[in-house]
């Protein structure tokens, strides 16, 4: 049982990172719902601010390194181009090239020509987003209990980094399991 | 109207604005990048600058649109900073430039614009 360091950096992106980045939704969507005045005593809100803040930076930081590590050091390996000589609709020479193997077939093509060129650009908004939110809730704390507007926009922007990512995810496993990095 | 209890809400508003140009610029690259030979080669920073190394065309528009980002969030704050603003309007503009964005990204919708293009590839 072993991995490639390709392998292990592709783990790293998308499970290591991606479950960072879940487990931080989760809980600053929770913090950002439930902090309402009518649903918390002043102890309450004490308690729970410094794990929102702790929520919306995660996901903000793990958003940006996600993106980082995808773009500069999976992305490169998944779009290397086979030397000259290969046949390019010839999927069983092409394994260690996944873009050029996908295209390769018309059974797989989507999976490139949909599925990566959304990913490769839909997943950098998240890191725009998840920063926004982070910044409202270091703005405003507390406060936010007294700013209903604001705080529904951060859970509404919240949400749209987490589908951002979400879809990036998604179609990162599903080509993933069709033309795995090795 | 302000609670005045709580700090004003401008530069919360210019950071979500700045979050809907950043998604907005890099969605408009994604379609200049199929529309133009030329600006598909100036987007490939990793060869021009060295970010990264076969990236490709995708590190100028992830770049561009981080610097926009940056940018635009710097100066709006200055802009915004200490004022009270009218927060649903600005908050409606940021998820209208995020929504573009996101479209702009979007397979069957940037080939389509591409399409437009009378000069595209």
């Amino acid at each position: 049982m072993e991995f490639t360091s390709k392998e292990l950096w592709t783990v790293l992106h998308g499970l290591v990172l991606g479950t960072l980045f879940l487990l931080a939704f989760a809980g600053g969507l929770a913090g950002l719902y439930s902090l309402k005045a009518n649903l918390l005593t002043e102890e309450g809100i004490a308690e729970r601010t410094p794990r929102l803040l702790i929520g919306s930076w995660v996901m903000a930081i793990v958003a940006w390194l996600t993106v980082i590590s995808g773009t500069f050091i999976a992305y490169p390996w998944y779009r290397a181009k086979p030397p000259e000589g290969l046949d390019l609709k010839d999927q069983t020479v092409l394994g260690d090239f996944p873009r050029y193997w996908l295209l390769a077939s018309d059974k797989t093509a989507e999976w490139h020509k949909f599925g990566m060129e959304w990913k490769e650009h839909v997943a950098w908004m998240a890191p725009f987003l998840a920063t926004a939110v982070a910044f409202g809730v270091v703005y405003y704390g507390a406060q936010l209990v007294r700013r209903g507007e604001i705080r529904r926009a951060l859970i509404i922007f919240f949400t749209l980094a987490f589908i951002a990512a979400g879809v990036a995810g998604l179609f990162g496993a599903f080509i993933t399991k069709a033309a795995p990095i090795a | 109207m302000q609670d005045m209890q709580t700090k004003p809400n401008g530069p919360v508003a210019a950071a979500f604005v700045a979050a809907g140009i950043g998604s907005l610029v890099l969605g408009i690259f994604v379609v200049l990048n199929e529309v133009s030979t030329d600006i598909n080669t100036f987007l490939k920073f990793d060869a021009s600058y060295g970010l990264g190394s076969g990236v490709g065309p995708l590190s100028g528009k992830v770049a561009l649109a981080t610097i926009a980002y940056l940018a635009s969030w710097v100066v709006l704050h200055f802009y915004a900073r200490g004022k009270e603003v009218n927060f649903s309007r600005w908050f409606m503009v940021a998820l209208v430039l995020v929504f573009a964005g996101f479209a702009l990204t979007f397979p069957p919708i940037f080939e389509f614009v591409v399409g437009l293009f009378p000069a595209a590839e």
